[in-house]
């Protein structure tokens, strides 16, 4: 890794991280998939899940977690599916349970249509735990009231969708998103839900976001390993691109090359009888 | 006694411990526990009481995004 990318690293809640992307681990073909496009995408993180234990079930996660563990990468348990403060609370604290971590990626669910954050539940849950000792990354819209209200009660971290989970759209309202980076300067902000293409990863990292957290347009790509692989790319060079500091975009047409010294350019050449 | 196992109701001798019921239904680790909605640290189910009519959670890791 070339000494400027070393310089140029994430930080959550006090953790350094050398990659911009996070991954979620659902929707593989086969354990192998995945574990290949671990290596393709390079992430900071892993998002993981809970469930019951299935009765009768030989294998309830042990190999799933045995595969992560070789991965030495973090873990980012998520509270998928809730759909209540209370229910988000309870399933955050059996996930530091389990997982062992205080992190925790914070979904409250308001809508069974498009999974949009319950604003309400979110800033009610995230208060709850980070007085709990949690490290919350909420999954959050980008509504700025919203995200000063998270970050008033003491998330260090917010993460507001691009479209809805699942959808592979691209941002959907890129001005509030450039405007929340613009009033949130300093706080990391990682684009959560809704990524589909590349392309967007590197359009919201070209803006300044800070990373980007994606599943299913990995997953449900037609070759998860080679398109792990273009988003960690993307990822890449969209921050790149921001820290290089972009052009200012001119109204009218500016000529890149030296017009001093062009040949056969003369005040004779409009006098030049029309081509027969 | 009954009690609600993961959502289901189960019939168990009483009295009973959350340890006793782990050694009985073997859950493969890793995996937590809920007693009545409380988490229940590891190192302390020998102490935990189950009484006729508790829920008991028991989870495991699983994919998730």
């Amino acid at each position: 890794m070339r000494d400027r990318d070393m310089e140029d690293q994430l930080v959550l809640y006090g953790k350094k991280f050398a990659s911009r992307l996070l991954l979620g681990t659902a929707r593989y073909e086969s354990p192998h998939q995945l574990t290949d496009a671990i290596s393709a995408a390079d992430p900071a993180m892993l998002t993981v899940s809970l469930r019951r234990q299935v009765s009768g079930s030989k294998d309830s996660g042990q190999s799933f977690w045995s595969l992560l563990q070789k991965t030495q990468r973090t873990i980012l348990p998520n509270t998928a599916g809730c759909l209540s403060a209370h229910e988000a609370v309870r399933t955050a604290c059996i996930a530091r349970e389990l997982f062992q971590t205080n992190l925790i990626k914070l979904e409250v669910i308001g809508d069974d249509q498009n999974l949009q954050p319950d604003p309400f539940g979110l800033v009610e849950a995230a208060t709850k735990l980070i007085k709990l000792g949690f490290q919350v990354l909420p999954y959050c819209t980008e509504d700025w009231v919203l995200c000063r209200r998270l970050m008033d009660a003491g998330c260090e971290v917010l993460m507001p969708w691009a479209a809805p989970i699942g959808t592979g759209q691209g941002p959907r309202n890129a001005p509030a998103l450039r405007e929340l980076r613009q009033r949130a300067p300093h706080i990391p902000l990682i684009i959560d839900a809704g990524i589909g293409l590349p392309s967007h990863a590197c359009q919201v990292m070209e803006w300044g976001f800070d990373g980007v957290l994606l599943n299913t347009a990995v997953s449900r790509a037609f070759d998860p390993v080679r398109m792990a692989g273009a988003f960690a790319q993307a990822v890449r060079a969209g921050r790149s691109a921001f820290l290089g500091g972009p052009m200012t975009v001119q109204e009218m047409a500016v000529s890149s090359t030296p017009e001093i010294g062009r040949p056969f350019a003369s005040d004779c050449s409009s006098q030049l009888p029309p081509a027969a | 006694m009954f009690v609600i196992l993961n959502g289901a109701t189960i019939h168990l001798a009483e009295p009973q411990t959350l340890a006793a019921l782990l050694v009985l239904i073997a859950p493969p680790p890793p995996f937590a526990v809920a007693h009545n909605e409380e988490i229940v640290p590891r190192g302390t189910y020998e102490a935990r009481l189950i009484s006729p009519g508790d829920r008991v959670e028991i989870v495991h890791p699983t994919a998730g995004g």
